[in-house]
């Protein structure tokens, strides 16, 4: 899994089948062991089964089994947003930077 | 699997419920394996009592999923060894790269190596 920041959601009024009725969400995966420093490049379009809201952290899974015990076997998506991140905590001198 | 230091922890009350019960770490790779993305961290699920600044051993994909022996919980990381020793060959351990894909950023610490 990675922990990244919600950025948006993301409509689409053309879409296959796979993916109508889903929210999907915009997130930029934190660097920094978790966010400690300025965001990377590359952005996840996760399905979002919580309810999770722009400026959350959330916690994406990735993987077709995932994807089909959380939101369903016939969603389009491999990523799919399984936690919403209330704390995180780094350890002092970990080598996290 | 990949090796890689436990660098915190994560907390989450809104998550999905197959993940009550579990502890989820943030690990900073040593090595990675084609990253999907340009992180430098993971989220694993720990059943095996690791701690801050720990090595671990981190398997990823579908047999994460198998780690406490239930495979419908939704996880792609999961801790399963807490490192006590590790034996490197000093003269592959340099090399810029083990193999193709792997994307190193980390020089193992001389008591690792012969």
């Amino acid at each position: 899994m990675l922990i990244g920041e919600v950025i948006g959601r993301l409509w689409a009024s053309r879409q296959a089948e796979g993916l109508a009725g889903r929210k999907l969400l915009l997130i930029r995966p934190l660097a920094g062991a978790g966010g400690t420093t300025a965001p990377t490049s590359g952005l996840v379009v996760a399905v979002d089964g919580l309810g999770a809201g722009p400026g959350e952290r959330v916690i994406v899974a990735h993987g077709s089994r995932v994807r089909d015990i959380t939101v369903g076997a016939g969603v389009a998506d491999k990523d799919v947003v399984v936690g919403i991140v209330d704390d995180l905590h780094l350890e002092p001198g970990s080598g996290a930077r | 699997m990949i090796l890689g230091r436990v660098v915190g922890e994560v907390w989450a009350t809104r998550k999905d419920t197959r993940l009550e019960r579990s502890k989820l770490l943030v690990v900073r790779p040593h090595g990675w394996y084609e990253p999907r993305f340009a992180t430098d961290h993971l989220v694993a699920v720990d059943d095996v009592h690791a701690g801050g600044g720990d090595d671990v051993v981190v398997c990823l994909g579908q047999p994460a999923r198998w780690s406490r022996g239930e495979e419908n919980v939704p996880v792609d990381a999961a801790v399963m060894a807490v490192v006590d020793r590790i034996d490197m060959d000093a003269q592959a351990a340099q090399a810029s790269h083990a193999a193709p894909g792997i994307r190193r950023r980390w020089t193992p610490p001389s008591r690792w190596t012969r």
